[in-house]
C-alpha cells in the first residue's frame, strides 16, 4: 500500500469509527459534564487528539473504550483549566433543560432529573453500564476502581434513584 | 445459598445478572424475584432517560461558556490542519450511512444485551412496546431484554429473542421504509432487514446459521398494530 492509499485509509476507518461512536462519545460527555458546550468541545477535542494517535490503536474493537478514555481525560482537564461557572444544581438543571425535557414519556423525564442530580461517582458508572453496555469489569478497568467497588456504586446509584422517585430504597447499607 | 440481601445488592447493581446462584434464589423467593423484574424495567427507563439526543447548541441554543467557545474555535482550527477530509467528519459527522452499519454499531455497542437468558417480566416487555402498540404474538421464543433506544434520532423497541440458533437482536424501525430485503453481514453479525407493515424490522445475531428462518418467525410473531 502506497503512502497515499494508507492516508486514505486511515481517514477512512477513522472517520467510520466517528460516524459510528461519536453520538455515545457526546452523551458520555454530557451526563459526566452536565453541559451542552462543554460535552461538544471535550468530544471535538477527544477526537483531535484521537486522530494524532490513531496509529497507537491497535485493535480497532476496543476503540470505543480507547475514546471513552481521551474523553474521561479530556473533561478532567477541562475542569482542571476551568472551574464550572454553574455549580448549583438548579442552576445547571435548568440551564440543560431542553436536554433534560423527555416529552414522549413523563417517567422518562423524571428519570432524566433524577440520574442528572446524581453525584458523579454514582452517575458515570451507570451511564457506563447502562448506556454504553459495559461490563462492571470495565468499568472498574476504565475507571481505575476495583469491581467491587464498581458494584457498590452502581447499587448505590439505583438506590438512590428509587429514593428521588419515591420508591423504597432496598437494602442498602 | 444466596441470601435475600445478599440477592438484592447483587441485583442491586446488575439488574441482568444471571447466574446458578440468582436463578435459585429467584425460584425459592419470589418477594426477590420481583425485586429483580422492578429493577430490570427501572433499567429500561434509566435506559432510555440516558439516551439523550446528541447535545447540540445549534438545535438547543443556550449560552454556552466563554472558554468553550474558544476552545471550539481552536479545535476546528487544529481540524483544518490535519485535514479537510478529517475535519469534514469531526464537525457535522452523524449516522446517516446505510441501515446496516446504524444497526450493527447499535448492537455492537450494546454487547451485554444479548447476556441475558432470564426471561424478561411481561410488564418490562409492555413498557417497551405499548408506547408504539406493538404486541408480540406466542411462539416468538422468550425476551430476555427489552429496551426503548434511540436510533437514528428516533425511540425504537430493541428486543433481544432468544431462538433455538442463538440469542438474536430484534430492532422495530417504525421511522425507517425500505423497499426490499436488506441483508447485513459487517463485524461478525449477519442479519436481514425487512420490510414491515409499519417502517422496516431489523434482525441481527452472532452465530446465527440460517438467519431467514429466525428473521421469518420473528417477522411472523410481531403484531405492529393498528
Amino acid at each position: 500500500m502506497n503512502r497515499g492509499d494508507y492516508d486514505t485509509d486511515r481517514r477512512r476507518r477513522f472517520g467510520t469509527l466517528c460516524e459510528s461512536l461519536r453520538p455515545d462519545l457526546l452523551r458520555f460527555a454530557w451526563w459526566l459534564g452536565r453541559d451542552r458546550g462543554l460535552a461538544e468541545d471535550v468530544v471535538q477535542e477527544s477526537l483531535l487528539r484521537a486522530w494524532k494517535s490513531f496509529d497507537s490503536l491497535e485493535d480497532e474493537g476496543k476503540a470505543k473504550s480507547w475514546l471513552l478514555t481521551i474523553v474521561r481525560r479530556e473533561l478532567a482537564r477541562s475542569f482542571e483549566k476551568k472551574r464550572p461557572e454553574l455549580t448549583d444544581i438548579d442552576s445547571l438543571v435548568a440551564a440543560e433543560s431542553a436536554v433534560l425535557a423527555a416529552p414522549e414519556d413523563e417517567r422518562v423525564e423524571e428519570m432524566r432529573n433524577a440520574i442528572f442530580r446524581l453525584d458523579e461517582e454514582y452517575r458515570e458508572p451507570l451511564v457506563l453500564q447502562v448506556l454504553l453496555g459495559y461490563s462492571t469489569q470495565e468499568i472498574a478497568d476504565l475507571m481505575g476502581m476495583q469491581q467491587g467497588a464498581v458494584l457498590t456504586r452502581l447499587f448505590r446509584a439505583r438506590a438512590r434513584l428509587r429514593q428521588q422517585l419515591g420508591l423504597q430504597p432496598e437494602g442498602e447499607s | 445459598m444466596m441470601t435475600c440481601l445478599e440477592f438484592r445488592r447483587r441485583v442491586g447493581a446488575e439488574p441482568f445478572a444471571s447466574d446458578p446462584g440468582i436463578e435459585a434464589h429467584r425460584r425459592e423467593c419470589p418477594a426477590c424475584a420481583r425485586h429483580q423484574d422492578d429493577l430490570r424495567a427501572m433499567d429500561g427507563v434509566i435506559r432510555r432517560a440516558l439516551a439523550v439526543d446528541p447535545p447540540s447548541r445549534t438545535a438547543s441554543p443556550v449560552a454556552a461558556p466563554a472558554g468553550a467557545t474558544r476552545r471550539r474555535l481552536f479545535a476546528i482550527a487544529a481540524s483544518l490542519v490535519v485535514g479537510a477530509a478529517v475535519g469534514v467528519v469531526l464537525l457535522v459527522s452523524a449516522p446517516r450511512d446505510s441501515i446496516a452499519r446504524e444497526v450493527v454499531g447499535h448492537v455492537a455497542h450494546e454487547p451485554g444485551a444479548v447476556d441475558s437468558t432470564v426471561p424478561l417480566a411481561p410488564v418490562a416487555l409492555a413498557q417497551v412496546l405499548d408506547p408504539d402498540g406493538t404486541r408480540l404474538r406466542p411462539g416468538i421464543g422468550e425476551i430476555t431484554f427489552a429496551a426503548r433506544c434511540t436510533f437514528d434520532g428516533h425511540v425504537v423497541p430493541h428486543l433481544v429473542v432468544q431462538t433455538p440458533q442463538g440469542p438474536v437482536t430484534v430492532l422495530m424501525l417504525r421511522h425507517r421504509a425500505i423497499d426490499e430485503p436488506l441483508r447485513i453481514d459487517e463485524q461478525g453479525y449477519r442479519g436481514i432487514v425487512l420490510p414491515a407493515p409499519k417502517g422496516a424490522i431489523a434482525i441481527v445475531g452472532s452465530g446465527i446459521t440460517d438467519i431467514d428462518a429466525v428473521a421469518q418467525t420473528v417477522f411472523d410473531a410481531v403484531d405492529w398494530g393498528g
